[in-house]
């Protein structure tokens, strides 16, 4: 047996060894290894979360919100940790719409998932129920989903933009997504714990569109009704701002109720819409002049194998003549001092065949073919609008073109974007502002002007009267055409168009209506697209917010300016905006202010605002007096209130004045 | 001065010990307790901002020419106005 000094040494030589061992590992483990498990450590107790980033909103131009993005909630229920099944059960069921089945259904799970997802309201009453948990999930919302949903478009279940605005505008409005560590226990329940935000969440911006809410629920609805009555197969309504090039309006609708964005995607022959553009090319380069005249031909006249005819023959046209009836013989007539170059050169100027450049992911160009591939036919064919498709996006832009005194602008349907936060209303700082963007000049300031004299002859003594208007002057072209189904023109079904300038002079709105194969009634645009557009117009002058500039409005209608005072037809020396801002409209001259005692209201008001002034009201039911009084004067647009009261008749009696007559002129 | 004997330190360290993790604790117990506080904030938040989507919903709606138009017609008998109906009315000068 060995000594005790010895068994020492060999146990002390053991310890030792043990406790290389030890330290040896320790190493490995702290320094070796340490990274490893350090990392394995910190995944077993956090988990690194995606903030995700508020997506921009899109609004109107006046601050209407059109595409919002609000927190939602899918519910996780722990049916283990709920305190009292039954009672809890009837609540969650009713706030997450479960049937019986269904909760019953889940209470079995160890842990039951509804993604919903469900609204904060939804799930308000659930907050304070132990074993629900909340999860906030950022969602789309469209506050009025009708409104120019193919337009706006929708988000992919990816939740990135999949069509419409929300796909062209993607990069702007997503954001970029933040990353943040949370604690979690060892079954990976998280923490309540602070999370360690490592890369905030960067909201996406916010865009604020041209469109106007009011005036695109005013198009959708004058669409819809007309494709009601006249059973067609589907139609669109563009409005714009010739200028600038803001689009206010889009409407598109098919037979079926869907509303896919026919107006930048579908093509269509423009019929009569397309003489106002050999016109142009005409008169840009003095191959007509106003008194030139050719025959009518009686109505038909045959020409290259061809017969062309019109449906209301002239004996002899001008060239403003056959724009104001849609003389297909005298177009093409004229047309002939063209050379193919020429007239391509024009429309292509117009901006047919080319995409506009607006800011949709989907556009067709439409067809204009070049000189060398036309047949004999085609001169005479492209001036009447056939051999050429067009969208009523880019009709739209190239009578925005005769507007603006003869500049193509570029479309758009941004008008600004903004910061996170600052809502259509202002408050976010502004990125980007639309500013207009010129394509090219089509036509000389004096040509344009002189095609909106034609075009305005076409609404007050042609093809187009149905659209005037008593107060304004409008100017228009209808275009009636033959439909192309499969390659070939289909017997019976023709394109009713319409495009309008509104007012004729300095106009503020162009407006293309186009109705797809109308079954009842009149095929003609005359009788069908034309009365849609005064239905719009009227509409949109009614409106409150609609954007027009109504002082310069004002000066556009001289009938009305020229008119007397006491004339019933309605004055119109100026138009105020509303809500009232001042605008350039000067101090109109001093007028008497009429006796309005003893009138209804209504009649007191119409007749003070016949003489062109303003009228506070103080009161209610029969008028007795203004101040200031009646007989003085005041200037047009200065307000004079009208003080009333219900028993102010009898007052008048009294004092000697019989009250006049229900409707009788003051 | 005296020299602190061992006890001493050692009852030194336990105190400061005691301070620090006291300290831990009732750090811990605040953030958690904000954190709950935020918690309940953004609920409330989000509750209140979905109660205001759906109040401006529903007044979009109400106020919309589908549901106007109809009732202004029906109830009140009035109409859409033609141009010739509206009456435009002079703006006074520039001043505000």
């Amino acid at each position: 047996m060995a000594r005790p000094a010895v068994r020492i040494q060999v146990v002390e030589f053991g310890v030792l060894v043990g406790l290389a061992l030890l330290v040896g590992r320790a190493v490995q483990v702290q320094i070796l290894h340490g990274r490893r498990w350090a990392e394995e450590a910190q995944a077993q107790r956090t988990e690194r979360i995606v903030l995700q980033a508020r997506r921009g909103a899109l609004y109107d131009r006046h601050g209407t919100p059109l595409a919002v993005t609000q927190e939602t909630y899918h519910v996780g229920i722990a049916p283990n940790e709920l305190r009292d099944p039954t009672a809890d059960g009837a609540l969650i069921s009713r706030r997450l719409g479960l049937t019986a089945g269904a909760w019953q259904l889940a209470l079995r799970r160890r842990y039951a998932y509804f993604a919903g997802p469900y609204s904060a309201l939804e799930v308000q009453p659930l907050r304070s129920v132990r074993g629900v948990h909340l999860e906030p999930v950022l969602n789309r919302f469209y506050p009025d989903p009708a409104v120019a949903r193919a337009t706006i478009g929708r988000l992919g279940d990816d939740g990135l933009g999949a069509s419409g605005l929300e796909r062209t505008l993607d990069s702007l409005l997503a954001g970029r997504a933040g990353a943040a560590v949370v604690l979690k226990d060892r079954a990976g329940r998280e923490y309540e714990s602070p999370a360690r935000v490592i890369a905030p969440p960067v909201p996406g911006l916010d865009v604020v569109l041209t469109l106007d809410a009011e005036l695109q629920e005013i198009a959708q609805r004058a669409l819809d009704d007309a494709l009601r009555r006249m059973d067609a197969d589907g139609g669109d309504v563009v409005m714009l701002d010739p200028g600038t090039g803001e689009v206010l309006a889009l409407a598109s609708r098919q037979r079926d109720g869907s509303a896919r964005p026919s107006a930048f995607t579908d093509t269509f022959e423009p019929g009569s819409l397309a003489k106002i553009f050999a016109a142009a090319a005409l008169l840009s380069l003095r191959r007509v002049s106003p008194t030139d005249r050719v025959s009518g031909e009686g109505g038909k006249w045959r020409v290259l194998g061809r017969t062309i005819t019109d449906d209301d023959p002239q004996p002899s046209l001008t060239m403003a003549d056959a724009i104001r009836v849609s003389s297909n013989i005298a177009i093409a007539k004229f047309a002939a001092r063209l050379t193919p170059e020429e007239q391509y050169a024009m429309l292509r100027d117009f901006g047919f065949g080319a995409l506009t450049g607006i800011e949709f992911p989907a556009e067709a160009t439409g067809r204009l073919r070049p000189p060398s591939e036309w047949t004999r036919p085609s001169a005479a064919s492209l001036a009447m609008g056939y051999e050429l498709s067009v969208t009523p996006i880019q009709v739209a832009m190239a009578y925005g073109a005769l507007a603006n005194d003869g500049l193509l602008l570029e479309p758009t349907l941004i008008r600004e974007v903004r910061s996170a936060g600052g809502g259509g209303g202002g408050g976010g700082g502004v990125r980007y502002r639309h500013r207009p963007e010129p394509v090219r000049r089509v036509v000389s300031r004096e040509v344009a002007a002189a095609l909106r004299s034609m075009l305005r002859g076409v609404v007050e003594r042609g093809t187009g009267t149905e659209a005037a208007l008593t107060n304004f002057p409008v100017a228009a072209k209808t275009g009636t055409a033959r439909r192309v189904v499969n390659g070939r023109y289909a017997a019976g079904q023709y394109t009713a168009s319409f495009a309008a300038l509104f007012p004729a002079d300095q106009p503020q709105l162009v407006l293309v209506v186009k109705i797809d194969n109308p079954h009842k009634g009149s095929y003609f645009a005359a009788q069908t697209a034309a009365p849609v557009t005064r239905s719009m117009l009227e509409q949109a002058l009614a409106a409150r917010t609609v954007a027009l500039d109504r002082a310069r409005l004002s000066t556009a209608a001289p009938r009305a300016a020229a008119a007397p005072v006491d004339d019933d037809g309605g004055l119109v020396p100026y138009v105020v905006p509303w809500p009232y801002q001042p605008d350039s409209a000067g101090v109109g001259p001093r007028r008497a202010v009429p006796d309005v005692a003893g009138f209804g209201m209504r009649e007191a008001v119409r007749a003070l605002h016949r003489r062109g002034f303003r009228v506070a009201l103080r009161g209610w039911g029969v008028a007795e007096h203004t101040w200031p009084a009646a007989g003085d004067s005041a200037a047009a647009g200065s307000m004079v209130t009208l003080f009333a009261d219900p028993h102010a008749g009898d007052r008048v009696r009294a004092r000697g004045a019989a009250p006049p007559r229900r409707g009788a002129r003051p | 001065m005296a020299r602190a004997k061992g006890r001493h330190w050692v009852a030194l360290w336990l105190v400061a010990f005691l301070v620090t993790t006291w300290l831990v604790y009732a750090r811990q117990t605040a953030a958690i307790h904000a954190a709950r506080e935020l918690g309940d904030l953004r609920g409330r938040r989000a509750n209140l901002d979905g109660h205001r989507a759906d109040l401006e919903r529903r007044i979009r709606a109400a106020e919309s020419r589908a549901v106007l138009v109809p009732r202004a017609q029906a109830r009140l008998g009035l109409h859409l106005p033609s141009d010739s109906e509206i009456v435009l009315v002079p703006a006074p000068s520039g001043s505000r």
